[in-house]
């Protein structure tokens, strides 16, 4: 049986209202909002140090805000209303070390989360998960363990092993940053396809072209906070503001 | 007689104690090791229980009691020595209760190995890298889930060399257990060296068996952990022109 996560269907799939993270005295977000609408492709671009990925941490929970809200379709997730667990399923995560589970082969990895967290048979479960490794070009593998593959199979498997959970929505937290520049482009046309599927993502990257061609919005933080949003076109074209600007001439200058 | 007559003698006449010694002596340190394991494997798991600043007062409250118990345990057990618990408890509960000494025997080195278990198994559990948990964690698993799926199953793995280490070092101090009369190895070989004031070639006896005993229970052990770390190779199937086609990959040996 699957875990039903009661929610209202025409609510947008994520809203971040007024979030804030405090590690100590050190603020790192302060006063983020925006929304995810289904089929929504949004980059997140900005220096280290931004809090980019916190804040993509902080929307599953992995690390607790320290101020304001998350809805997942019009319910606060931190309300206990939505058990934890099954929110998480909803809302994939992509790691920048792809976080592939040592103690199983490839194919376990994509199977045992569903057996586990959602109560699917071995069967289903299978048959989902070679669809999903038949699409990233990884169903060859399935015997390997995580250890015996290269970073680019590893972010392709651990891609597969979130599709096969059927979330709402992934959250890319720096895909390709660990991968060596031979593996990136194979990561990147997955992400493109998966995007050209309407998936709903959440992309952290420093791929500024992905982030240009692939996106529906950008969004742009420097020093914890959303310095821009916009189109693409808005974002890369005709900057507002002067730190993004600043930020894309040392990014695209070498481009 | 010289030295080998002696053992040669010493054992026409006492084998059959040395191998009921042997066996308790095994039995003891079999018994005490698994249990000792499960325990530390509990205390391990309960002591890793994220507490979060959001959790509840009383939760928070619970926890630290709790902890502060299972790590009183931790400290007290290991912190004195194992033949002075055995003569306290064996002196001053079994007798009471009329507990045959074989079964307190066991009953303190699994209480003993589980203070030393539960460390291990929690460095075994912190070795493991951040990603892992996070990864289950971010998937929907719950802490036991993430538990008992992902994190113990590599943690053991890398634990594997130190349980073998409690394992023979049980082989070996089970033999303090002889203060309180359990028919064990030392305690046989005490009364075969006793019975001719010959204790030289007994305890030599003792030592080679203990020997045996410890040398075989490596070797298994060590067979284990090749087998728990799987295959060293794996097969690709299936090629564009041709599903069936299989390449296999292995591993270069180190």
């Amino acid at each position: 049986m699957e875990q039903q996560v009661n929610t209202q269907p025409d609510a947008p799939i994520l809203e971040l209202s007024h979030l804030g993270k405090k590690f100590g005295d050190n603020v790192v977000l302060r006063d983020i909002s925006f929304t995810v609408r289904a089929g929504e492709v949004i980059s997140v671009i900005g220096s280290s140090g931004s809090g980019k990925s916190t804040m993509l941490r902080c929307i599953n929970l992995l690390e607790t805000p320290t101020l304001g809200n998350i809805y997942y379709r019009g319910q606060d997730i931190q309300t206990g209303n939505i058990p934890l667990t099954a929110y998480r399923a909803k809302v994939g995560m992509v790691f920048q070390q792809f976080n592939l589970f040592g103690n199983m082969n490839v194919l376990a990895n994509c199977v045992r989360p569903q057996q586990i967290v959602l109560g699917r048979t071995r069967e289903d479960a299978t048959d989902r998960a070679m669809e999903y490794l038949e699409k990233v070009g990884m169903a060859a593998y399935i015997n390997a363990r995580p250890a015996q593959l290269s970073g680019g199979q590893k972010q392709r498997v651990a891609i597969a092993r979130t599709l096969a959970m059927n979330p709402d929505v992934i959250l890319f937290d720096e895909p390709t940053s660990a991968l060596d520049p031979e593996m990136v482009g194979g990561v990147l046309d997955v992400m493109r396809d998966l995007a050209e599927s309407g998936m709903t993502m959440i992309v952290v990257t420093h791929e500024m072209a992905f982030a240009r061609d692939v996106s529906n919005r950008v969004i742009f933080m420097d020093g914890g906070v959303i310095a821009e949003e916009g189109t693409p076109t808005e974002v890369f074209q005709n900057p507002r503001e002067a730190r993004t600007r600043e930020f894309l001439s040392r990014f695209l200058g070498n481009n | 007689m010289n030295l080998f007559e002696w053992m040669g003698k010493i054992i026409s006449q006492y084998w059959l104690q040395f191998l009921k010694g042997t066996g308790n002596t095994l039995l003891m340190a079999i018994i005490g090791t698994l249990v000792g394991f499960l325990i530390g494997l509990a205390i391990a798991m309960v002591r890793t229980i994220p507490v979060r600043e959001t959790d509840s007062g009383f939760r928070r409250a619970v926890m630290r009691a709790v902890n502060w118990i299972l790590s009183a345990y931790v400290e007290v057990v290991r912190g004195t020595p194992m033949m002075v618990q055995a003569l306290i408890i064996h002196y001053s509960l079994f007798v009471v209760v009329g507990m045959p000494s074989l079964l307190s025997a066991i009953i303190i080195i699994s209480f003993n190995t589980g203070a030393y278990m539960a460390e291990i198994v929690r460095g075994g559990i912190i070795s493991i890298d951040r990603g892992q948990f996070e990864g289950a964690h971010a998937i929907g698993m719950s802490h036991a889930q993430t538990m008992v799926h992902v994190i113990l199953p590599q943690a053991i793995r890398n634990i594997m060399p130190s349980i073998g280490n409690e394992f023979v070092v049980n082989i070996k101090d089970s033999s303090v257990l002889s203060v309180i009369a359990v028919t064990e190895l030392m305690f046989v070989s005490k009364q075969a060296g006793g019975a001719y004031a010959k204790f030289v070639p007994a305890y030599i006896i003792c030592a080679i068996v203990y020997f045996i005993l410890t040398f075989t229970v490596t070797r298994i052990l060590r067979y284990l952990e090749k087998k728990m770390d799987g295959s060293s190779s794996y097969t690709i199937c299936g090629s564009q022109s041709d599903p069936g086609a299989e390449i296999h990959i292995k591993r270069e040996e180190a």
